[in-house]
């Protein structure tokens, strides 16, 4: 596969703005509820966006924003929601944690656990009309040890169904350690036991992410049947914005922004290949510019009508 | 009605009735597909799924696991895909391991995505006494009712079984389908609420209340199998001189108050007889609604006659005295008759 590695940057640079953009709803109350960002781990984003297309399926967690304009969901209408404007993607009913955009074929979910069932039968309709689709079920470390992991994963591979089981393994249930919890090194290492194909990344190196996921991408689209890809990587933030994070030591902390920041090793390792600083710096810089003036062209917009607060719990009689 | 219309109305019973509804969906309709454990080869414990998979194969009559949570939000997922899933789970009681995947997703995405997503799915599924205690009797009707986001139906006569499976099918709501356990499993010649169901495809409208017997005296409301024994119990006051007037709910979301009202101010007596439990439910809620529709003094008896707030035992001379059945729903009407 060739990359455009100043387009990779971009994009996970573009990801990581939309987050510090939507961290400035928080102070000002603007945003509700826990924000879940992405910060530290848009590689994995990225990937997805080399190896997606529209008709594939993406079915995500609590943590979402960046998998959705990985998707295709426009930024705006997501941003919007977010804020929890009329304008938004959901009309200000969903907000951060329930984005649905059935053009894009892109949903989530705030359960954890609760992704891969339902990735699963965008899977088995692809396998009932015989389309030549995938469906991505995204899921945390903390959701590998939920029943429906194990439920989803034997049913996608008794059946052979298109599902493409990306774990994102950052280490912790909130505060829970992976290896607290589980005996063995990582999740990779159960798809033999489901008759899938599995494999481990470091999620923090984008090329290398957008390699393993453009390989689980092709085994399970030509109709292998289900693949799970473990990423590593470490959240940069707390949980959600506002979390104490008192249970990860503050060098541990340090240490692992360092090493598993994807935008600054990508940007060590453009720059040791003789890509100019300016220009990394002007990408950083436009997308900034471009996500504030976002921000700053959203909170213009309406707040949702509250006559409109019953509207949309059923289907429309027609 | 004409000779060739007599021809193709049949006395079916329940069962054969649902798994005849399915197969005439699934025949108009190739984004219906139906999951579940033992719907496939076995066509339903009950039955209601028969003839189903040797005309439709695997993949549209899925054999599940025992893997409830998973496959009733492959349920989800399928409908936003654009498939018309029919997701049975065994018995209501089993809900418990996937009401997850009930109210937080396809009750919910709806309202969350602000209108732009349908999630025309059903949850098809038995409930109701027959002697198998705590675990496998329980209605739950008014647990999904108090859960936004859900069409709740409990259909009655075998007819209403087919048009109202149609109906479901075909509706681009999220639907919880609760048959009865004990209509299920009875003959068609049984039913009191008898009406011959037709051979061909037809749709009885979710919402609407049924008036299966008319009456001056006192207006009972029920829904489910227990339309069967108020059927029974307004028998046999009926020559003591006490004349029911008898509702099928048939669906408790949407919930026909408008029926309701206009027969309870009709009769002045409102008994509302549920197989579900007492407390927080369905009783109260339809007692509440006419109040507030017809006046808090319109009426001038209200009762409540539904399962006690226990489990359900085992020994059937316990069960006996907790859930309502024609003896007990006819003693409750000679009270109210004597009343007043």
């Amino acid at each position: 596969m060739k990359l455009n590695e100043i387009n990779l940057f971009r994009t996970m640079v573009r990801l990581r703005a939309f987050d510090e953009a939507c961290i400035e709803g928080v102070p000002t109350f603007e945003i509700h509820g826990e924000l879940h960002t992405s910060i530290g781990q848009e590689a994995i984003g990225a990937a997805m966006a080399q190896s997606l297309t529209l008709h594939d399926a993406v079915v995500s967690t609590h943590r979402n924003h960046y998998h959705a304009l990985a998707k295709g969901v426009p930024p705006r209408a997501l941003m919007a929601e977010i804020f929890e404007k009329e304008t938004g993607l959901c009309r200000g009913r969903g907000g951060h944690m329930h984005p649905f955009d059935p053009e894009h074929n892109f949903s989530a979910t705030g359960i954890v656990g609760a992704s891969l069932p339902v990735a699963l039968g965008y899977a088995y309709n692809f396998k009932l009309k015989g389309l030549p689709y995938i469906a991505v079920g995204i899921c945390g470390d903390g959701a590998t040890n939920h029943g429906t992991f194990h439920e989803c994963l034997n049913m996608a591979a008794a059946w052979g169904l298109p599902l493409v089981c990306l774990v994102e393994n950052n280490q912790y249930a909130i505060s829970v350690r992976f290896s607290d919890v589980t005996a063995t090194p990582g999740i990779a290492e159960r798809a033999a036991a489901y008759g899938a194909f599995g494999r481990r990344v470091d999620g923090t190196d984008v090329e290398e992410v957008v390699k393993a996921f453009a390989e689980v991408a092709r085994y399970t689209r030509k109709g292998g049947g289900p693949s799970l890809l473990e990423a590593t990587c470490y959240r940069h933030r707390g949980h959600y914005e506002g979390d104490h994070d008192n249970y990860r030591e503050r060098a541990e902390k340090q240490r692992m922004r360092a090493e598993m920041d994807p935008i600054a090793r990508y940007r060590r390792m453009l720059v040791e290949r003789g890509a100019a600083e300016d220009e990394l710096d002007q990408i950083v810089a436009a997308a900034k510019g471009e996500m504030s003036a976002m921000l700053a062209d959203i909170r213009k917009d309406a707040m949702p009508d509250p006559a409109g607060a019953m509207d949309h719990v059923f289907a429309e009689v027609v | 009605m004409t000779a060739d219309m007599t021809a193709n109305m049949r006395k079916i019973n329940a069962s054969q009735a649902v798994a005849e509804s399915l197969f005439q969906e699934m025949e108009r309709d190739e984004r219906v597909v139906i999951l579940g454990e033992d719907v496939g080869r076995c066509g339903g414990v009950f039955g209601s799924s028969r003839n189903l998979l040797d005309r439709f194969g695997p993949m549209r009559v899925r054999d599940t696991p025992i893997s409830e949570m998973s496959f009733t939000g492959m349920g989800v997922g399928m409908a936003m895909a654009g498939l018309r899933p029919v997701v049975e789970i065994m018995f209501v009681d089993f809900i418990g391991v996937c009401l997850e995947q009930v109210y937080n997703a396809m009750a919910k995405i709806p309202y969350m995505s602000g209108g732009r997503v349908k999630m025309p799915m059903v949850i098809k599924t038995a409930g109701g006494n027959i002697g198998s205690a705590a675990q496998h009797s329980q209605c739950l009707w008014a647990t999904f009712a108090h859960l936004p986001g859900m069409q709740v139906v409990a259909p009655s006569s075998a007819r209403d079984h087919k048009g109202l499976m149609a109906a479901a099918i075909r509706s681009d709501n999220p639907v919880i389908f609760i048959e009865h356990k004990g209509l299920l499993l009875k003959q068609a010649k049984e039913f009191l609420n008898a009406g011959d169901v037709p051979a061909e495809a037809f749709v009885t409208p979710i919402g609407k209340a049924d008036i299966v017997r008319q009456g001056g005296d006192i207006t009972l409301v029920t829904l489910s199998a227990s339309v069967e024994y108020a059927m029974e119990a307004a028998a046999q006051v009926a020559g003591e001189g006490i004349d029911v007037e008898l509702i099928d709910l048939r669906s408790i979301v949407p919930l026909d108050v408008e029926t309701v009202a206009q027969s309870a101010a009709k009769t002045g007596r409102l008994l509302v007889v549920d197989e579900d439990y007492l407390s927080f439910g369905l009783s109260a809620e339809i007692i509440v609604r006419v109040l507030e529709r017809l006046g808090p003094s319109s009426l001038r008896q209200l009762r409540r006659h539904a399962v006690p707030d226990v489990p359900i035992p085992a020994a059937l001379s316990l069960e006996e005295v907790l859930v309502p059945g024609p003896a007990s729903i006819a003693r409750v009407l000679r009270e109210m008759a004597a009343a007043s």
